[in-house]
């Protein structure tokens, strides 16, 4: 075996059961020939030594390429949409221990909450910037769609709560002190800004992106 | 020779710049980049695949196979509108930066 087949069953293991493999080792192939048609080197192990101070080594290389698939459209997105409704749940899991059940903690915990409304707002929305931020950042231009559906997906729970808070399905005291009217105009004005926010977090994201 | 760190995060935007010249293949990048730089600039060859398939996958380069009449097909990229507009930003900003840098270090030197 000479020393490019050796290096390319080399990264060929490396790289293990990886997505479009064949076509990563095929482009390393052309480059390898394209040293190779440069400069010639008689001896296999001096060659070998050559490929890998050049490319580095395979262990090197299969890295690089872990890294990079590390990171897929899927599981970003479904990162952000579990977060969010880990949010849902546990909001609605407080709110109904809150309301049902005489645990000390859970009243502390509420009240706790309650009195600082406009600190959870912001953070909630630094929480979508986020996520356009990271969507940018990672896959640039491309981002655009995963960031849309992204924020479709995510936004379900928002509306569902809407909804079921407005035509008073779950009782409306379980929110006391919240659920005053400027309160809600507030929330509909924040919901509204959602989208522009992760827009604006996903335009910041692409240009740190390259 | 220069940081590591600093070549690695100049290899897209440079990568992006020989694009606008002209499609080319991986192998002839490295070239490219060696040549211009009077050999600073040289990174791991292996390392560009990597970062052309990012290229890729951010829509910023396209790619497309080509038969040659002497060895294997070569596999060519070319930038798109999108890489052309985030590597218009890019080079302004990267502008910007080494003017400040310059008139910063020289006003340390004086």
């Amino acid at each position: 075996m000479n020393a490019e087949q050796h290096f390319l069953e080399q990264l060929d293991q490396s790289l293990g059961p990886f997505p479009n493999k064949q076509e990563i080792i095929s482009e390393y192939e052309i480059h390898l020939y394209e040293i190779f048609n440069e400069i010639e080197i008689q001896d296999e192990t001096e060659a070998y030594e050559t490929i890998e101070k050049r490319l580095g080594t395979p262990k090197e290389i299969a890295k690089m390429w872990m890294q990079e698939v590390r990171i897929t459209p899927k599981k970003t997105q479904w990162i952000f949409v579990t977060f969010n409704l880990c949010l849902f749940v546990g909001g609605g899991l407080l709110t109904v221990g809150y309301n049902l059940f005489d645990w000390n903690w859970i009243d502390f915990t509420w009240r706790q909450l309650t009195a600082i409304p406009s600190i959870i707002i912001m953070l909630y929305l630094v929480f979508w910037g986020l996520l356009g931020y990271e969507i940018g950042k990672e896959f640039g231009h491309r981002g655009r769609k995963l960031l849309r559906n992204t924020f479709l997906i995510c936004i379900a729970p928002n509306v569902l709560l809407a909804n079921v808070t407005v035509f008073q399905l779950i009782p409306s005291q379980w929110f006391q002190p919240l659920l005053s009217v400027p309160f809600i105009l507030v929330c509909i004005g924040f919901t509204a800004l959602l989208y522009p926010i992760s827009w604006m977090g996903y335009q910041w994201g692409k240009k740190a992106s390259v | 020779m220069f940081n590591r760190e600093l070549v690695k995060g100049s290899t897209s935007l440079l990568v992006l710049q020989l694009l606008t010249e002209r499609d080319m293949y991986g192998y002839e990048l490295v070239k490219e980049m060696d040549n211009r730089s009077d050999h600073n600039f040289q990174i791991k060859e292996g390392t560009l695949y990597p970062a052309l398939h990012k290229l890729e996958k951010q829509e910023y380069i396209e790619c497309y196979w080509e038969k040659q009449t002497k060895g294997p097909a070569r596999k060519y990229y070319r930038i798109t509108t999108e890489g052309q507009s985030i590597l218009d930003e890019k080079t302004s900003e990267w502008y910007r930066y080494v003017q400040v840098m310059n008139s910063l270090i020289r006003r340390n030197e004086s």
